[in-house]
């Protein structure tokens, strides 16, 4: 296949070249096999209580494997609701200066650090979420589970969820962006050949983007799902389980960074807080494996 | 018939304008709040804020972030060259090799690789470094960081060498360059820009990284070191414990340090950007 140089400058790029591919197998085994113990002593039992008290060696991983999930779908829904907005108005309605601006200012916010997010949201969002957004909700719509208890100090899945969504913004803009802007220009000139308006060509052109849509959203819901900085300043880190979203929650990472630095007194605390780990990897890549082929897939089928 | 239409059409800009104002008011909130905040605290510590060690919870001197800036000089300094030598040779290897089943296994684990819980990454470096070492290290922090950094690095570089048009491959081959040569001496050189940038985005990222830190540099407030061995502290690592914690004088430390953080990744951002808009192949 090769020829004999080809060969000796692929054998020459290879040792460093394939560090991705060790680091993600030594990550996984690595978690897997500290999560090990845990696994083995307490079965899936783990995963079906609420409970952190390393002084009996108790567990249950149950309120933070919800409350992650949870929060990475309210986080979702945030990001749905700002980002196919914010990539229709770049694509379609801004030009020139204005568009690189508002572009440029997409890229800053993907790449500011997490810790900024978890500053402002914990001294800013949650007051503000909790005078406009719960209290509201709560003493219009107490009879829906989800609303039922009174906001107390504003830190919550809910706010949680809503902060995340909001650092996860420009990564699924970027993603539906890139999406949009590269189905072909024959789409659009069809449509506005039949006499479509703006708003139905958009309506066509996000049909036929769709499935590149979702995968770019399947993404931002693995990287909410791992999201911590975020997640410990808002979530008000409670064990307790509720049905309610103005509860005070806990998410697996804000577990692990709260509890972690002394899980090595107990026997137990270190390896259940691996396996909760381990669960949210196991999602997280599967997803990012599942959503980054579906657009190569569609990029293929659409963009010929 | 055709006025709905119009109105529709109407209502839906004004709708989508609307949201899109809404999705980019949280960053220039956070700027605005972040300086206004921050630039308070660091406008009254003077430039001690830069010498001096944090305060006491209950002190009344805002004090410094000395041993944070330091840790997070040197953590950077050691996790880049890391990040940057791993991920150019994974770029080059898929740029160069496309189609063999190698580089289509790299490519396609690097977005997955990304979505790693970087709190993940942090326990994993606590096992494998932290453990053995007996101890928390700049070393591991800089360990942690590079692991992060290093899906992006490559993504950033894989794209920058990919942008290459081919004729300047073929060109090189055609005067004898072996392949190494073409890449060093041709491919590298005519993506330096991206390259570059590249590197800045990387830069970015690991000194802005919090929970990567969370279990593996330690939390050494007591002094400035630089030795990789010893346990360091990180800018975010100060803002994370500070904020929440329930002290005045640690939230206003925890202000100045995210303004600096801030003002340290614009410039950074800034940067690349100036250098992007020189790019004309």
């Amino acid at each position: 296949m090769f020829s004999k140089r080809d060969k000796l400058f692929f054998l020459s790029l290879l040792p460093l070249s394939i560090s991705l591919l060790a680091v993600l197998v030594v990550s996984v085994t690595t978690i897997a096999l500290r999560s090990l113990d845990a696994l083995q002593h307490f079965g899936l039992a783990l995963f079906a209580s609420s409970i952190w008290n390393p002084e009996r060696e108790v567990y249950g991983l149950l309120a933070p494997v919800i409350g992650s999930l949870t929060t990475s779908a309210i986080a979702l829904l945030t990001a749905l609701i700002l980002s196919i907005p914010l990539a229709i108005t770049i694509a379609e309605y801004l030009q020139g200066a204005l568009k690189s601006v508002v572009s440029s200012i997409v890229e800053l916010m993907g790449g500011m650090p997490t810790i900024v997010y978890a500053v402002w949201a914990s001294q800013y969002l949650v007051p503000f979420l909790k005078q406009f957004a719960m209290e509201p909700l709560h003493s219009a719509l107490p009879f829906i589970p989800l609303f039922s208890c009174k906001p107390v100090t504003g830190f919550s899945v809910f706010a949680a969820g809503v902060a995340i969504g909001i650092s996860i913004v420009p990564y699924v803009t970027t993603l539906i962006l890139e999406a949009y802007q590269s189905i072909p220009v024959m789409y659009r000139e069809a449509c506005y050949g039949i006499g479509a308006t703006r708003y139905e060509s958009i309506k066509i052109l996000l049909s036929l983007a769709r499935p590149a849509i979702i995968a770019a959203l399947v993404l931002g819901f693995a990287r909410a799902l791992g999201e911590t900085t975020i997640a410990v300043t808002t979530v008000g880190n409670s064990m307790y389980l509720s049905s309610c979203l103005f509860a005070p929650g806990y998410t697996v990472s804000a577990l692990i960074a709260s509890q972690f630095a002394n899980a090595y007194l107990y026997q137990y605390a270190e390896t259940v807080l691996y396996s909760s780990i381990l669960v949210v990897v196991l999602i997280a890549i599967a997803l990012s494996f599942y959503g980054s082929t579906t657009i190569v897939r569609w990029r293929l089928r659409v963009v010929v | 018939m055709y006025s709905w239409r119009k109105l529709r059409e109407k209502l839906f800009t004004c709708l989508i304008i609307a949201l899109s104002v809404l999705a980019i008011a949280p960053v220039l909130h956070i700027i605005l709040t972040v300086f206004v905040n921050g630039f308070a605290v660091i406008a009254k510590a003077g430039t001690s804020f830069f010498t001096d060690l944090p305060p006491t919870p209950l002190s009344k001197d805002v004090g410094g972030i000395a041993p944070s800036i330091a840790g997070t000089l040197l953590m950077t300094a050691i996790s880049l060259p890391i990040a940057v030598t791993l991920g150019l040779f994974a770029a080059i290897l898929t740029a160069e090799f496309p189609s063999n089943p190698l580089s289509l296994a790299v490519d396609a684990i690097a977005k997955p690789l990304a979505s790693i819980p970087t709190i993940a990454v942090s326990m994993i470096v606590y096992t494998l470094v932290v453990v053995p070492m007996k101890s928390f290290s700049a070393l591991a922090g800089a360990v942690a960081l590079a692991v992060i950094a290093l899906p992006y690095t490559y993504t950033y570089f894989s794209t920058a060498l990919r942008s290459v048009p081919s004729v300047y491959r073929e060109a090189a081959f055609a005067i004898a360059m072996s392949r190494w040569g073409a890449v060093v001496r041709v491919l590298i050189p005519v993506a330096r820009k991206a390259l570059t940038t590249g590197v800045l985005m990387t830069v970015a990222r690991v000194m802005g990284e919090t929970a990567a830190l969370l279990f593996t540099a330690g939390r050494f407030r007591t002094g400035v070191s630089f030795s990789p061995t010893a346990p360091a502290d990180a800018i975010p690592l100060l803002i994370f414990d500070y904020i929440l914690s329930p002290y005045a004088v640690w939230h206003q430390v925890a202000w100045g340090a995210t303004a600096l953080l801030l003002l340290a990744y614009l410039m950074v951002f800034l940067a690349t950007k100036l250098i992007v808009k020189e790019v004309r192949l």
